[in-house]
């Protein structure tokens, strides 16, 4: 697949021919926040950053959503209510990101089950990613088989080499962009290609969170009456933090809004660390303390969702940990658990 | 993003026949038996309150107020036993003070402050029970309908 | 700082050596720059893991309720009255606790540091003399700590434990000419109109991750109303008017009862202004009622009794 080179200062016209185009979500600070929202403009996306605060699955699983509309008179009338099908451009995403995008397709697009709220959202995007020339020290991604560089689920991928980026497409949508708008690309150089290279060396050096997260199934699926639970989960205050910032949490409830004779049908995201999430009509929750719902986050991510659907449920962005009110981190749970 | 909406001053749109609903908390031992004196002695007093029997003001919980708000309510209504007369002995004085830190802060966060209004009414007083609710209504008329807080459906995507 | 962390570890020590306490609630180090963590300390030798400084953001009153053993608590004076607080309401014995009073001079705001910097992580910080030090990668940084401290710890009138079992230390100065209502004064000036758009923006950025109920150490309600779903008082959706009143509603469940310790802003991960609210109860409760939550273990949280000449003019 072909590379090219566009100067920073052609951002701003690629980006405005894109908008003429499609709608366009890119990362944007607010109120010292960064998120992924759309933009109107080229000047509003923040080409400087670290990740966003949220996560962009948001965009296609929204904090609360409209499932369908209903009246309930005489007769009871259903009203679908679907998202429209756009053509997106999901610009700066990083790899992480775009992988657990991925992950989440899984849930959402199985072959026992296809979400049209979630799918008629997904499928007109186009994913460009920005390279993660900057991880963290809260970063492990390449922990979980990806890197900061990492082509996986994207479309096309920018690298940054100082004044201007290298420009990778790697799927058949991605080159497709790249010649359509070929007035604001270059030719990549060889000395170009050679920057990228060591952007992306660089950048896999300074993760130095490392994990071997091979054998974590195995090791957990012994682990479940494990003393571990007891004494690791004691600090965790039980709010949603952690899975409502994660990438690849996808859980949520659904509940009907009704007003006099109508009304919708929502769903919102949920959280298995609420005491509310298991409990029962009679009373009864199996999850009846934070020893449980710790454990439960740990093994969906590390052991179930890998049965499910033989990956890890983690992509390493560590936003759970950057923003945890206790500082619980997951790595140190991660550790004790292979060693 | 609260809508324009919400910030016009709404008197000078007012539909002619609009009308407000208040919903009223009744203490059952007294304010409920004084509503019921006022019509028994053929007190005219406007229709818009919607009753709702409660064994005491300290019954209210603050929810029911907001509640009350959220769901379409123009305006609310409490009216308890006189200070001293309580059934249960000091309910009101526990409602007292829930009422006077609520109402505050209902009027902190921009909710005009005569939409929510407390009244002690004593079974006697179904002359005073009449004169409130014409003060409230006509108090939440001139302020029209309730925009804030009020509960509306979700845009569609 | 680091006397009182040494003096700290070993009074510690003695308490489990001798067997006094169970169990001990401090704070260790963290695995960012900024920050440190609860630990739960049930040996001598994990005393040493200990720490005692600016970071030591939590309110570890939180881990109180519902405890069997006897557990030593680090606490500053913030905790403490939040601990007042939660004898006052029987949710553990004054008997039961051993209160390990640190004087505070405050706590350091780490996303104030982080807005200051912008897109540059933080690898390294530490606080000496009034100054903190950061470090990244390719930048150093010296701030003065004054100017990045939480705005709680900012008008803080008891810096110092008012009960205790143990000091660590001696007392600090408290602050002189504070003006703690200053900025509910500035919100009361405004128009409806101005509060209720400042309301709205606030809760705008909720995503009801229920963190500020989760971190406040008063909160804990075996079902929140927040959660309740027979009947269902709060929509969970995102809807404007269901998310205001469970901001609200939790405002008003502890009314007379926050001390404004800060938990609930610190843990909110979206940075939403909880205290404008908050310390608009408090100053109302204050003039209202007279009362000062968590100062003392006799007294009974003020929206749980009453006053005969309570004021009523506002009552018809």
């Amino acid at each position: 697949m072909s590379e090219k080179v566009i100067q920073k200062n052609k951002m701003v016209d690629f980006l405005n021919e894109l908008l003429k185009a499609y709608k366009v979500f890119a990362p944007v600070k607010r109120d010292h926040i960064v998120s992924f929202d759309a933009i109107q403009s080229s000047g509003e996306m923040l080409l400087n950053y670290l990740n966003s605060r949220i996560p962009p699955k948001e965009i296609f699983f929204p904090r609360s959503e409209k499932m369908f509309e209903y009246i309930r008179d005489d007769l009871i009338e259903v009203k679908e209510v679907l998202p429209s099908e756009e053509r997106k451009v999901l610009f700066g995403i990083r790899p992480c990101d775009a992988k657990a995008i991925l992950l989440l397709d899984k849930v959402f697009d199985s072959p026992d089950y296809q979400d049209p709220y979630y799918l008629r959202k997904r499928k007109e995007t186009i994913f460009v990613g920005m390279g993660c020339d900057r991880p963290q020290s809260t970063c492990f991604c390449t922990s979980l088989g990806g890197a900061p560089f990492s082509e996986e689920g994207l479309d096309l991928l920018f690298t940054n080499i100082g004044d201007r980026f290298v420009v990778k497409g790697i799927t058949e949508e991605g080159e497709t962009l790249l010649e359509k708008y070929e007035q604001v690309f270059e030719r990549a150089k060889k000395s170009d290609l050679d920057d990228k290279l060591n952007v992306e060396k660089e950048a896999v050096n300074r993760i130095k969170s490392k994990i071997a997260l091979e054998k974590i199934e195995k090791r957990l699926d012994k682990m479940f009456e494990d003393s571990f639970w007891d004494r690791i989960y004691q600090k965790c205050l039980g709010c949603a933090v952690c899975t409502y910032l994660c990438p690849t949490c996808h859980c949520f409830d659904i509940t009907d809004e009704t007003m006099d004779t109508s009304g919708e049908r929502f769903r919102a995201w949920d959280s298995c660390q609420f005491a509310l999430f298991t409990l029962q009509a009679s009373g009864h929750n199996p999850r009846m303390s934070g020893k449980e719902r710790v454990r439960q986050r740990i093994m969906h991510k590390f052991n179930y969702f890998v049965k499910n659907y033989g990956e890890i449920a983690c992509v390493g962005c560590g936003r759970c940990i950057k923003n945890c009110p206790v500082n619980f981190d997951i790595r140190q749970i991660l550790l004790e658990l292979v060693s | 993003m609260s809508k324009n909406s919400e910030l016009q001053t709404p008197n000078s749109k007012l539909q002619t026949d609009w009308e407000p609903k208040i919903v009223a908390f009744l203490c059952n031992w007294c304010s409920y038996a004084g509503a019921d004196l006022a019509g028994i002695s053929r007190i005219q007093y406007p229709p818009n309150v919607r009753i709702i029997r409660i064994p005491c003001s300290g019954r209210v919980h603050p929810l029911f107020i907001m509640r009350s708000l959220q769901n379409g309510a123009d305006g609310v209504l409490v009216s308890g036993c006189h200070p001293g007369d309580c059934h249960y002995i000091s309910g009101n004085y526990i409602a007292r003070r829930r009422f006077a830190i609520l109402k505050n802060l209902l009027e902190y966060v921009g909710i005009e402050p005569e939409r929510v209004q407390f009244s002690w009414v004593s079974a006697s007083e179904g002359e005073k029970f009449a004169k409130v609710v014409e003060d409230v209504v006509e108090q939440v008329k001139a302020l029209g309908p309730a925009k804030r807080l009020v509960k509306r459906k979700a845009d569609p995507h | 700082m680091q006397k009182r962390e040494k003096l700290l570890k070993e009074e510690v020590k003695k308490l489990l050596d001798k067997k006094q306490v169970d169990m001990v609630i401090g704070y260790e180090k963290g695995t960012l720059a900024l920050r440190t963590t609860p630990c739960f300390l049930a040996s001598v030798d994990d005393v040493d893991r200990l720490v005692w400084n600016e970071f030591c953001e939590n309110n570890l009153a939180k881990y109180l309720p519902g405890r069997k053993e006897k557990v030593a608590i680090v606490a500053k004076g913030c905790d403490v009255r939040s601990i007042v607080g939660l004898i006052q309401e029987r949710q553990i014995t004054r008997e039961q606790i051993f209160i390990v009073g640190i004087p505070c001079e405050g706590i350091i705001d780490r996303r104030k540091i982080e807005s200051r910097l912008g897109e540059k992580e933080i690898l390294e910080a530490t606080c000496e003399n009034g100054k903190i030090l950061l470090r990244g990668e390719d930048f150093q940084e010296i701030l003065k700590k004054g100017d990045f401290l939480y705005d709680s710890c900012k008008v803080c009138k008891y810096r110092n434990p008012i009960v205790f079992d143990l000091l660590i230390g001696d007392r600090v100065p408290e602050l002189e000419k504070i003006d703690e209502y200053a900025e509910v004064r500035k919100f009361e000036a405004e128009s409806p109109d101005e509060r209720w758009l400042h309301f709205q923006k606030e809760i705008s950025k909720c995503i009801r991750c229920y963190a500020c109920r989760s971190a406040c150490p008063l909160c804990y309600c075996e079902q929140c109303f927040v959660d309740q779903s027979q009947p269902r008082w709060i929509g969970i959706t995102d809807n404007p008017s269901d998310v205001g009143v469970f901001h609200l509603f939790r405002v008003f469940h502890v009314a007379g009862r926050c001390v404004d310790c800060g938990a609930c802003s610190r843990a909110c991960p979206m940075n939403i202004d909880h205290r404008w609210l908050l310390k608009k109860m408090e100053k109302d409760v204050k003039e209202l009622f007279g009362y000062e939550a968590g100062l003392s273990v006799e007294e009974v949280p003020p929206l749980a009794t009453f006053k005969e000449e309570d004021p009523q003019d506002f009552i018809k």
